[in-house]
């Protein structure tokens, strides 16, 4: 699947997007695996005490999570996952 | 009175009479300051109906109650008229360092009524108000105004001007103030253009005075804390300014594209906020006792687009941007500084470009109409051209000053417009948002982000997350959001903060200042209060239920790619049940036990 990151995860991860190879098969499988592989600054931005973060924003095909099934929200290998630290504006 | 100064100052530039008046206290505890204050000083002085450029028109100065203190981004002051562009009562939001200046020489308002004979300026030293002539400094642009009355007054005077684009009454045409901040929607400029005053320059060198210290202190200590605390108020809006919300909105498929012909621009991440702080940023800017410093000075150094300025925001890099197919930030930038300079709103003028451009496509207007400008999708130097045009009134640029509105009607096509009573919408598009669509559809100064920002729900999360493709709900949290924002604007705080803090702050800060004891509830209620005010304004002016109305686009043509791709706007859906949250009858007309409510009842 397709992973895009924003604002600071750019700089955390060091690229604006990638190729997930390996099949997770929920959001939060494949946050795990992005933990394990950035560490703590990418976690920070992303997981509170483990749960998703209500101020993070990460959409599945350009459909909000939080309007799924959060970190329960299924994957396929053929998506485009969008993550987003918390950020505004207006 | 504290918190307050309790005196206003009124200057009529037809007589050149210079009156000062105290603050009615009861008036100032129901309508706070600033944007509630001034529309009540409209609402009894001037007719709704009369035309927004006679001398017969208002323009009102307000900071608010909070304006000059140390609370947390409490340094904004609005402009209050009839607007030049909507015909709609008008309150234009601006931060910088000006408001606060104003307040510290002894104002809660200035009302500047009549049209001088000639081009004038005024000078306002603490008490010392003095009508003076401008003659020399018309015609000039913000900068060279900015420098000019400095040299004739003080080096540390605080200059609100308009440009060229005021002096001729473009009907988009704002007043910016400390060089790069803008009263921006609705064209108070071309009011403040129409009075023949081309500046208001001050030095004030007294202080907000506070109720209760201690109380003040602790409740302006928790504020800070809690947006510091925030993510976004305390670290997102700093490091990448508003501009961030451009590659969110793209990917949500609620990013406006090609005037509103699809929510969805393939290459959008080139003119976003990261790539603005990549290749533009030079540092953060925040306004009077700001903690959040979403400013952002910029440089620009490619040949073709040099320059040095402020922004762009958010809207603007949209406007500029995807709104007219470009994704040229450099080309973004420099309009940007060209419509501070010249004294443009930048979402009008992206949005007018924008319609311009869909009437070249549709051959409604041509090369020889444009003066050889190639309004084509995408051109970036056509799109700075046509915005130099627009500050400098040639050619084309006499066109383009109508608006959106004006410039697609004079070709017969009014529904090409993307905007609500003749205000282009800005930067989110209501097919995928629900709720942002009924705001457009409802605010009482036509269509503005800022009078309910939804955006903080629907898309953000904050302060809970809803639903952004959902009608349920959305016309109360719409309702919800503008009686705040509205109590907001009025104590002279600053939108942002709302990341953050919400009525409790507020009601505590405004209490410890003023000592007038202010529940969360009276805040928000103080907020209906003025809503409906000024909703009274535009009946009185004219204006009805029929203009609460989006274009017909955002009704009947889905957004053909992106997330959102299939979805259309459902506000007549949710205006009966608005209509009906608000107290006010089938059309759109406050009921007399609502008004009676709110103390606004004749």
């Amino acid at each position: 699947m397709k992973v895009l990151y924003f604002a600071l995860l750019r700089d955390v991860t060091g690229k604006k997007e990638e190729e997930w190879r390996e099949p997770e098969p929920t959001v939060g499988h494949l946050l795990h695996a992005l933990v394990a592989r950035y560490g703590h600054g990418f976690e920070r931005w992303v997981l509170k005490d483990g749960e998703l973060w209500n101020l993070v924003i990460i959409l599945v095909n350009g459909r909000d999570v939080r309007q799924l099934q959060n970190l329960k929200t299924p994957l396929a290998p053929d998506d485009t996952v969008v993550i987003f630290p918390p950020v505004g504006g207006g | 009175m504290h918190g307050w100064n309790g005196q206003i100052v009124r200057v009529n530039l037809s007589t050149g009479n210079v009156s000062k008046q105290p603050l009615d206290p009861g008036l100032a505890r129901d309508y706070i300051g600033a944007r509630g204050l001034g529309t009540k000083i409209m609402t009894d002085e001037v007719d709704p109906a009369v035309d927004a450029l006679s001398p017969e028109n208002k323009l009102i100065f307000a900071p608010g109650p909070l304006t000059g203190t140390y609370a947390p981004s409490g340094g904004r002051y609005n402009v209050v008229t009839k607007g030049a562009l909507t015909g709609a009562i008008a309150a234009a939001n601006s931060g910088g360092v000006w408001g606060a200046e104003l307040k510290f020489a002894g104002y809660d308002a200035l009302i500047v009524e009549g049209k001088a004979p000639k081009p004038v300026y005024l000078w306002i030293k603490d008490a010392a108000v003095e009508i003076r002539d401008a003659t020399s400094v018309w015609g000039k642009t913000v900068p060279d105004t900015t420098d000019a009355i400095r040299a004739e007054t003080d080096d540390d005077a605080k200059i609100a001007c308009i440009g060229p684009a005021g002096e001729n009454l473009v009907r988009f045409a704002c007043i910016m103030n400390d060089l790069h901040r803008a009263a921006g929607r609705s064209g108070v400029g071309a009011v403040m253009g129409s009075k023949n005053l081309k500046a208001i320059a001050v030095v004030g060198t007294g202080a907000v005075t506070c109720a209760d210290n201690a109380a003040f202190e602790r409740a302006v200590m928790k504020a800070r804390e809690k947006i510091q605390k925030h993510p976004v108020g305390g670290t997102g809006l700093r490091l990448y300014g508003t501009n961030v919300l451009t590659n969110i909105l793209n990917q949500v498929g609620g990013y406006p594209t090609k005037n509103f012909q699809d929510g969805h621009f393939p290459t959008a991440d080139k003119i976003g906020g990261e790539s603005l702080a990549a290749n533009q940023l030079q540092r953060p800017k925040g306004c009077y006792s700001c903690i959040i410093s979403c400013g952002r000075v910029t440089k620009v150094t490619n040949k073709k687009f040099a320059g040095e300025g402020e922004g762009p925001e958010y809207e603007t890099s949209w406007g500029f941007g995807g709104d007219c197919g470009i994704d040229d930030l450099d080309a973004i930038t420099k309009a940007n500084y060209l419509c501070n300079e010249y004294g443009l709103d930048t979402i009008t003028m992206g949005g007018t470009i924008a319609c311009a451009m869909e009437l070249y496509e549709r051959g409604v207007i041509t090369r020889e109409d444009t003066g050889g400008l190639a309004l084509e999708w995408g051109n970036a130097e056509a799109m700075v051209e046509a915005t130099r045009l627009t500050g400098t009134g040639e050619g084309f640029g006499k066109k383009l000053g109508l608006g959106s509105f004006r410039l697609a009607e004079s070709y017969g096509m009014p529904e090409l417009s993307m905007s609500v009573k003749k205000q282009e919408m800005p930067a989110y598009d209501a097919r995928a948002i629900q709720g942002i669509g009924l705001n457009y559809a409802t605010a009482n100064c036509g269509a503005a982000h800022v009078r309910g920002y939804t955006i903080s729900p629907e898309i953000l999360g904050t302060p809970m997350k809803v639903d952004k493709d959902a009608i349920e709900g959305k016309a109360q949290l719409v309702i919800t959001f503008q009686n705040l924002t509205a109590a907001i604007d009025a104590s002279g705080g600053c939108l942002f903060t709302t990341f953050g803090i919400g009525a409790d702050e507020y009601a505590e800060m405004m209490t410890g200042v003023t000592g007038t004891t202010y529940t969360p509830q009276d805040f928000m209620t103080c907020g209906d209060r003025i809503w409906n005010l000024e909703r009274m304004f535009n009946l009185k002016a004219g204006l009805s239920a029929k203009d609460d109305c989006l274009p017909p686009r955002l009704l009947k043509e889905p957004i053909k790619t992106g997330a959102s791709k299939g979805s259309v706007s459902r506000v007549p859906e949710l205006l009966p049940e608005y209509y009906s949250l608000r107290g006010w009858d089938p059309k759109g007309v406050p009921t007399h036990d609502k008004l009676h409510a709110l103390g606004l009842a004749v």
